[in-house]
């Protein structure tokens, strides 16, 4: 996996492996079951095998099964409800607003600079710590803007705005990639990203041009 | 290969079929619920495209577009005007949000009514061939119930070619376009014209087989089968022309 | 009876017929063409070439008139013509039109007998899967190193759209095609299905369909994926209208089956069948039927909608007019979940048919099997949005969907209650059709399981939009449709040639593709996981490992699908002669001669319990 550089992506890997550990025992039960069979049940020799006893019907066996899935089925279901609850709630009173706008076959980002500018860039630079709330737009087609060590994933669409939030709490770089198909050249619409101190990143932005 | 050995190779006057009309009939019922029910789900299919479509409101352009009246709107002109004026002539003038209102209730109500009336004409046919016992009725009533299915399918021709366009530069080329209302319209409306012509074809298989005697006193089986549909269509009509004519701006 | 393996059926002039003497799938091609070309020139004639959408309103009349003269060609609109003037089919006629005494020249016909029918959908699922197959080896030997060296990415964008939507047109008709028409109406104790002219039109609106299909690649393909998202599509060429376009046709194929098969198993069942006593696969075939009806239209209207922005320059999807690509999007997946229920349903059904006679017990807990298959169809129309979780569409709505989708884990879950323990303890005949079965097992736990993971929205904000995605459907659909539906294939080929599919070959097939599925698409999990997004031509180095492996194990797959082609062609007429009942098995359809007579029965059994009685082997008196 992509290494992780917010809570967000972490929250996913916990719940991958929550997941994980609880089909785990579901499949080695199928295998298990499955090869059981095959060992003791296989008919050996040639000719037409002979009748096995007929059980039509199991009440016990149906509602146990039924009731066990039913039961790690809502257990999944809690701990999906409740990360995405977790993971909605954008907390932060101010966070960093970036526009990410996708169009074929590149991804350009719009940050508001001092005294009410705009600053563009071609790289997506975010500071430390802070929420950064993604508004996502696109002058084409629909793009998916992705970042993969970040577990943010929201479409562009033409016209209108999506949002995304999360918190980076690594520093390093990242990728940005398409993952809605784009056209042509929808497999070379990547780009990088940075996460820097938040006195690095204030650094970066105030360097930049700036426009009205 | 073995063949079909019993002796049922003298042709039947009763269409081939090994049994008997109540028995093909029941089955080909069934077809006709199934087949109303699919339609149904596409109605509402159309139902859901033209809410959404309104709900949504892309733009707040549910009833407008950026660009130039056509020929169905005031003060409209021609592609062919716009074309040789503003795409490629001099001094165009700026394009403007051109705002567009409802469709004619009345001509909507006009094609729905006539659509109802030939569903009638069917349904008395076929009291008349059931009931009444009257073939000659029967040949007469489902021949008029055709011709005013056709008058229909002529006044939703006719609804279509009112939808107003509107001329719009898009990316280098020009079109004319329609508003998502328009477009809305335009499919209801189209999949009303699919739906009259296959009433059509079965009116007219209707009078000529009574004409010919496939259709008789003791064979009305397919009269009920077209009956059920052709009522279906005018269920549907009626339905599509209630939404349309009472929710379509936006306030 | 006897049962004879040679079809020398003597030659008897036949009187019926009419027009239908001279049809054949040669006047249908020419038909097709002529039609495709008058309606060509006429439109090309009338439309104004200056406007922007000429092209594709060109396009869409064209192959409208391959559509009609196809149908004209093979036959198809004789009875409707027919009909409208009065005119009927006598009994001479229906026969001929059953094909009776015409040999094997009748599979070139429009053929109403359902038999028939099933040899062909035979056929033309192996055509699809064929073409499907070569577009699939076309990709993965794109993706064995990074870069676009093989072909460049325009091609390859196309190749991974057709490819899509080929495969999914053969898994539609994979089971539910030859075998609920061959197998189904004998099953129910019926001469033929209700309807055994929209029988012949179903599978032969499928062959005019899959042409504009195929025709797609010749004129500029698709290029967004067989999804065709709105407004991508917008840039799309030519290839787009036709592939719309056979969609609509194909719909009128799909629903005319669903309506025939529905109405064949509750109104033609025989004296006795009740539907407990049916054979679990009659009831695959009707829930998967009903679903289809329910399902297609929406793809109808979708296709419907991006025909009329694309010629008629409506808006639905163009956000200026006041359209929304997300419009697309809904009645795109409206259709497209319920849809691999349609696919997956006859396969699980024919499984748990196989499971039963081959295990020589009865299917356990046969009402949880209906149950089963019920809910997930119930299910399957409330899961849609599963879809668009990161399209930004409806957040709001994220929570509920979730909650539908992973609910669907409950009766998917049940399948496997009832193969085990239809299989528990039994007496297994390791036959050709088990092999392909636990196969099945093995891969559809793990397709489940991964579908589990992608129905979570935090997971899904991370996987969705990559190869894992693309492992988890190739899982459903190669791992465990195409297990299912290779081992329906290899249980009733007997049926219908009298010879078993060999056993040597089909191992060795199996072996080649069983483990090519787990070493090609294990290998593209790890390629999601890692951060590879799906429809790529060409990938960052970080993945070129297991983009390699995958590759590897895809021409294992290729190498097992072409020893089973070579082993299903050969062993037609070469195989090992196999005789009427070679299972012993107790359903209608083993109880008859092989190959069954023309309408099925001389005289239609009473039935008095249902066919999993293995104690003792049934005839029909």
């Amino acid at each position: 996996m992509p290494k992780s550089m917010s809570q967000t992506m972490h929250l996913s890997i916990l719940t991958m492996v929550v997941f994980s550990v609880s089909a785990a025992p579901v499949a080695a039960g199928v295998y298990a079951a499955t090869l059981y069979i095959m060992r003791n049940w296989a008919h050996k020799g040639e000719g037409v095998p002979a009748a096995a006893p007929a059980v039509r019907e199991s009440a016990k066996t149906v509602i146990t099964w039924t009731l066990t899935s039913v039961i790690l089925t809502v257990f999944l279901l809690i701990w999906g409800l409740g990360a995405l609850a977790v993971d909605s709630s954008g907390a932060s009173s101010n966070p960093l607003v970036v526009n990410v706008t996708g169009q074929q076959w590149v991804w350009s980002f719009q940050y508001a600079g001092p005294n009410g500018t705009k600053v563009e860039s071609n790289d997506l630079y975010l500071p430390e710590g802070r929420e950064v709330v993604f508004h996502v737009t696109s002058l084409d087609v629909t793009h998916g803007f992705w970042v993969p060590q970040m577990g943010v994933q929201i479409d562009a669409n033409e016209g209108t705005f999506t949002e995304i939030h999360t918190t980076p709490n690594k520093l390093g770089t990242f990728d940005v990639r398409c993952t809605q198909f784009c056209g042509l050249n929808h497999a070379y619409m990547v780009t990088q990203g940075h996460v820097l101190t938040p006195s690095a990143f204030t650094t970066w932005l105030n360097a930049q041009p700036a426009r009205s | 290969m073995s063949i079909d050995t019993h002796a049922h190779h003298d042709a039947h006057a009763d269409g081939g079929h090994h049994e008997p009309p109540e028995v093909v009939d029941g089955r080909q019922r069934m077809s006709i619920w199934l087949f109303i029910g699919g339609d149904a789900l596409t109605l509402a299919a159309l139902v859901f495209t033209y809410l959404y479509l309104r709900g949504v409101n892309t733009s707040g352009h549910w009833m407008s577009m950026l660009g130039y009246p056509g020929p169905q709107l005031p003060g409209g002109h021609s592609w062919s005007y716009y074309d040789a004026n503003v795409f490629n002539g001099s001094n165009p003038a700026s394009p403007t949000n051109v705002v567009v209102g409802p469709l004619s209730a009345g001509l909507n109500w006009l094609g729905t009514a006539v659509t109802a009336a030939s569903a009638g004409l069917i349904w008395l046919a076929e009291r008349a061939l059931r009931v009444a016992k009257n073939k000659k009725a029967f040949t007469t009533l489902a021949a008029l119930g055709t011709i005013f299915a056709f008058v229909a399918i002529l006044i939703s021709f006719h609804q279509l070619s009112l939808i107003p366009q509107i001329y719009s530069i898009h990316n280098d080329s020009a079109v004319m376009a329609f508003t998502a209302y328009g477009s809305s319209m335009m499919i209801i409306i189209g999949s009303g014209i699919v739906h009259l012509i296959l009433l059509v074809f079965l009116g007219i298989g209707l009078t000529l087989r009574s004409a010919r005697g496939a259709i008789n006193l003791e064979n009305w089986y397919q009269s009920r089968l077209v009956r059920m549909f052709w009522v279906w269509v005018a269920i549907s009509a009626v339905a599509i022309s209630a939404l349309t004519t009472t929710i379509n701006t936006i306030h | 009876m006897t049962t004879t393996l040679e079809h020398k059926a003597p030659v008897i002039k036949h009187e019926g017929g009419g027009l239908a003497r001279h049809q054949n799938f040669l006047t249908a091609m020419i038909g097709g063409v002529a039609g495709a070309f008058i309606a060509w020139a006429i439109s090309h004639h009338l439309l104004d070439g200056n406007v922007r959408t000429t092209g594709d309103a060109v396009a869409v009349l064209t192959g409208l008139g391959w559509i009609v003269g196809f149908w004209f060609g093979i036959g198809a609109l004789n009875a409707p013509f027919a009909w409208l003037i009065g005119k009927d089919q006598n009994r001479q006629d229906q026969l001929y039109y059953a094909g009776e005494d015409q040999g094997t020249k009748r599979y070139w016909k429009y053929c109403t007998d359902h038999k028939v029918v099933g040899v062909q959908y035979i056929v033309m699922t192996m055509v699809l899967l064929g073409a499907g197959g070569i577009l699939a080896m076309a990709i993965r030997t794109e993706l064995i190193v990074p870069g676009n060296h093989f072909v460049n990415q325009q091609v390859y964008n196309g190749f991974i759209a057709v490819h899509g939507m080929l495969m999914i047109l053969a898994l539609i008709v994979a089971v539910a095609g030859p075998w609920g028409n061959f197998v189904v109406p004998i099953m129910c104790g019926a001469k033929d299905m209700a309807f055994p002219r929209l029988n012949a039109l179903s599978l032969w609106t499928l062959v005019g369909a899959a042409g504009l299909l195929l025709t797609t690649l010749a004129v500029g393909s698709l290029t967004m994926g067989w999804v065709v998202l709105a407004p991508i599509t917008d840039q799309a060429g030519v290839g787009m209208d036709f592939f719309a376009l056979s969609i609509l046709v194909f719909t009128v194929s799909t629903t005319v089956a669903g309506v025939n098969t529905i109405c064949t198993v509750f109104t033609m069942r025989t004296k006795g069948m009740t539907l407990e006593r049916l054979p679990i696969m009659v009831w695959g075939a009707i829930i998967a039927a009903a679903l289809g009806l329910y399902a297609f239209p929406y793809f109808s209207l979708v296709e419907a909608l991006q025909i009329l922005d694309r010629t008629a320059s409506t808006s639905f999807f163009v956000g200026t007019g006041g359209g929304t690509g997300w419009l697309q999007a809904n009645l795109f997946w409206l259709m497209g979940h319920p849809e691999v229920y349609v696919i997956l349903i006859p396969a699980v059904a024919a499984l748990f048919e196989i499971a039963a006679v081959m295990a020589r017990k009865p299917v356990f807990s046969y009402r949880t099997a209906v149950a089963g298959m019920t809910g997930l169809a119930g299910l399957s129309i409330l899961v849609w949005a599963h879809h668009m979780f990161t399209t930004g569409w409806a957040p709001t709505l994220g929570g509920p969907f979730m909650v539908t989708t992973e609910l669907i884990s409950i009766p998917t879950g049940l399948f496997f209650l009832v193969l085990i323990g239809t299989l528990w303890r039994g007496n297994i005949w390791m036959k050709l059709p088990t092999v392909w079965m636990f196969g099945f097992i093995a891969n559809f736990i793990i397709a489940g399981i991964t579908g589990i993971y992608l129905s979570d929205i935090p997971i899904d904000n991370q996987l969705h939009g990559t190869m894992f995605v693309t492992a988890h459907f190739h899982y459903v659909f190669v791992g465990s449709v195409l297990f299912g539906a290779i081992a329906a294939l290899a249980f009733w080929y007997p049926k219908v040639t009298g010879r078993f599919l060999d056993e040597k070959l089909g191992r060795i097939s199996f072996w080649l593709s069983f483990i090519g599925v787990q070493v090609t698409f294990l290998a593209m999990f790890v390629s999601g996981l890692r951060g590879m997004p799906r429809r790529y031509s060409s990938y960052s180095f970080i993945f070129e490992h297991t983009n390699f492996i995958s590759t590897m194990g895809a021409y294992m797959i290729m190498a097992g699908m072409l020893v089973l082609g070579g082993a299903v062609i050969y062993c037609w007429n070469h195989g090992e002669p196999s005789g009427s009942n070679p299972w012993h098995a107790n359903s209608l359809e083993w109880l008859v001669s092989t190959p069954p007579p023309l309408e099925n029965f001389d005289v239609l059994p009473v039935i008095t319990e249902d066919p999993y009685n293995f104690e003792k082997e049934m005839v029909l008196s």
